[in-house]
């Protein structure tokens, strides 16, 4: 069709009716159901009456088909693919032709999603993400699974080899571990610990398991969410209702919504039922769901901000989630199968998130806080778990001890290095402001928030866009400013709320610096002074 | 009260064309008008006995406490337009606005993905134009107003060839 050498190739043949069942469902139920009323009162098929129609119903439905049919068929021929020379094409369009090409080494993230009726047949649809936080990119819908995995293999091998004179390649290029022998195709992706839990041997033989997440686990999950602390309220508000007025029509209003919330908890099990993350050379892998999965890659460096969270009834029982910004993936919205998506981890311990956070961000968490901490001459993994557990749960110590950190606060304290919110603007934010804070690690910003609901937001210095300070009135009595990073669309919005004018402006000033490379432009993306040291 | 600046101390930072003010103005102008005109109608046909229903009191408090509002928010204009500024530092660029609301935003130059420039029909007939910078996270709201026509060109070649001698990609 055009000069480009290499062969172009078909989807699957049967693809057209898997995406287009319900178009033929619908076909059938039109034509089916006259039949089947007559036959469920009794009747004969075919009476009379219905004989002189007949061949009229059976023509015009016939042509019907036929017309949904050839669609399919046609759009199946004129839609071909191929992958080569460093580029991925697709060519659809039966009348309107469009012809797409995305660069492999673009590649923000590669997803091969089953719906159940293309489980059933054997198929799978492959996605292919760039960084244009819309819809994606590419995606050949459906391939059989063993040609979706061997494309995505393909692709993700030219993406990561032509990585390394990429900046994209970012900060979590080299790990201690990269030079062990063994699964490793590819020193560039540093594999993490593996995890205690050990899931089902996978598919792809260069993966390698790092954690599952029991189904028990994920249901515990969902019955402490916040989602159900408000149904049981609900219940609870119309069921006293009821008592105290006599009327029962409060518990009508409860089952919509009931139900409503009901239809929420399914669809977040079905889901993240089974979800793995395993570790492979082209980057991280998370497969998860009941009816319809989805395997997600991200090759490393692609995550642009992280978000650990944790609501109030999980705490005693020490899970966390955990959210990504991907370029894209996008802003989740309302689209259930796009939170998923953006969700690293649906609920885990601190030993998944520690291990996860390992993998995506290696130096995130294993430099040192400030730059001037005594005794981090060892490995720097005891000083990363202090800042971890500090950015989860820690608060500042309170009012005596606090007037002494003031003083010497960049030289250590025992809040793992956190800056919060000055005593002076206490009335801001009566229960946070011990907690709100930040702290400088070598490759990353942490930021954490939240007393009840905690939260603590990862967000590498290679992959802030932008940062700006704002103060509005109120704040500039307290002598505080907010401090906003700007990172590729999603669920993670991170900013340092009120922190202290002085502080703010060193960490604006800071931040500026980390981000542009001071050294080569072209030399050390990452551009940390601090990351040779960590790990030369 | 005053107010302490928010931004990082020892920065020069480059103020927008006095003209700029001229368009704020001329747009203020138009507003004010066309709102009040609009607002003034219950009152005009009130005094001309043909509505009945909106008694006077309201027919002139509607317009009187817009002008008012209108009117504060002309003499916060000049200010408004004194605190914009920007800074071309070695790495990044500098955005600061706002006095009350203040904000001061940094953009390393590695980071733009492109660089517009636009002018409106007034804009274009005062010589001024506004920059644009925008890079990979739609949260970087970085404009410059009220340039001068040359002073953006300036800009925008500036900011094109700082960005590709540092671009970072995604």
């Amino acid at each position: 069709m055009n000069g480009e050498t290499g062969n172009w190739q078909r989807v699957h043949p049967a693809s057209p009716f898997v995406r287009g069942w319900l178009a033929l469902a619908a076909l059938f139920f039109f034509f089916g159901r006259d039949a089947a009323e007559r036959l469920l009162r009794g009747g004969p098929v075919f009476d009379e009456r219905f004989a002189g129609r007949a061949p009229w119903l059976l023509l015009g439905g016939g042509t019907m088909l036929l017309l949904v049919v050839a669609g399919f068929v046609l759009s199946w021929y004129f839609t071909r693919y191929q992958v080569a020379g460093g580029f991925v094409r697709v060519t659809t369009g039966v009348l309107v032709k469009q012809h797409r090409q995305a660069r492999l080494d673009r590649v923000q993230a590669i997803d091969v999603v089953q719906p159940l009726l293309a489980r059933i047949f054997g198929l799978a649809e492959l996605r292919f993400e760039v960084a244009d936080a819309g819809q994606s990119a590419v995606h050949l819908a459906y391939l059989r699974v063993a040609e979706a995995r061997r494309l995505r293999a393909e692709i993700l091998d030219a993406a990561v080899r032509d990585a390394p004179a990429h900046a994209a390649a970012g900060p979590s290029a080299r790990g201690p571990e990269a030079q062990r022998p063994g699964v490793q195709l590819d020193a560039q992706f540093a594999a993490g610990p593996a995890g205690s839990a050990a899931p089902a041997a996978p598919a792809d033989p260069t993966e390698r398991p790092v954690l599952a997440v029991p189904p028990r686990r994920l249901a515990g999950s969902l019955l402490l969410s916040e989602q159900a602390v408000v149904l049981l309220l609900g219940a609870a508000a119309s069921v006293l209702l009821s008592a105290l007025t006599e009327n029962r029509s409060f518990s009508f209003y409860l089952v919509p919504a009931g139900l409503g919330i009901l239809a929420g908890f399914w669809a977040s099990f079905s889901k993240g039922y089974n979800f793995t993350a395993a570790t492979s050379p082209a980057g991280i892998r998370l497969q998860y769901g009941l009816l319809d999965t989805l395997a997600q890659t991200l090759p490393p460096g692609r995550i642009q901000a992280l978000r650990i969270s944790q609501p109030p009834l999980w705490r005693p029982l020490g899970w966390y989630r955990i959210q990504v910004n991907v370029a894209g993936y996008g802003t989740p919205g309302q689209d259930g199968e796009r939170s998923a998506r953006t969700t690293l981890l649906p609920v885990g311990t601190l030993q998944d998130v520690t291990a996860l956070l390992d993998l995506v961000l290696p130096e995130a968490a294993a430099a040192q806080p400030g730059a001037t901490k005594p005794g981090a001459t060892n490995t720097g993994s005891p000083d990363a778990n202090a800042v971890l557990i500090a950015g989860l749960g820690g608060l500042a110590p309170a009012a005596r001890i606090q007037a002494q950190r003031d003083t010497r606060h960049t030289t250590g304290n025992d809040d793992g290095g956190f800056t919060t919110t000055p005593r002076r603007a206490r009335l801001l934010a009566p229960l946070g402001w011990r907690r709100n804070g930040f702290a400088e690690t070598g490759s990353a910003l942490l930021i954490r928030t939240g007393r009840w609901w905690r939260h603590l937001t990862v967000v590498p210095h290679g992959r802030t866009q932008s940062i700006a300070l704002h103060q509005g009135p109120v704040a500039r009595r307290f002598g505080v400013v907010d401090l906003v990073l700007h990172t590729t669309s999603g669920p993670v919005a991170p900013r340092v709320i009120q922190a202290g004018l002085a502080e703010g402006r060193a960490l604006l000033l800071a931040q500026a610096a980390r981000l542009s490379p001071k050294t080569q432009p072209a030399g050390n993306p990452a551009g940390d002074p601090q990351e040779g040291p960590q790990h030369g | 009260m005053p107010t302490e600046a928010i931004d990082p101390p020892g920065i020069s930072w480059l103020r927008v064309s006095p003209r700029y003010l001229t368009a704020r103005l001329l747009g203020w102008g138009a507003e004010a008008v066309l709102v009040t005109a609009a607002l003034a109608t219950p009152l005009a046909l009130v005094l001309a006995g043909t509505w009945r229903w909106p008694p006077l009191w309201f027919a002139v408090a509607l317009p009187s406490a817009y002008l008012l509002l209108a009117l504060w928010r002309l003499v916060l204009i000049p200010r408004q337009v004194r605190a914009v500024g920007y800074a071309e530092r070695l790495d990044d660029l500098l955005i600061r606005r706002g006095i009350l609301f203040q904000r001061t935003l940094v953009v390393p130059y590695g980071r733009m993905q492109y660089v517009d420039i636009a002018a409106g029909p007034l804009e274009r007939a005062l010589g001024l134009c506004t920059l644009k910078l925008h890079t990979a996270s739609a949260g970087t709201s970085a404009v410059i107003p009220g340039l001068p026509a040359s002073e953006g060109a300036r800009l925008r070649e500036q900011l094109t060839a700082r960005g590709e001698a540092r671009l970072a990609g995604l």
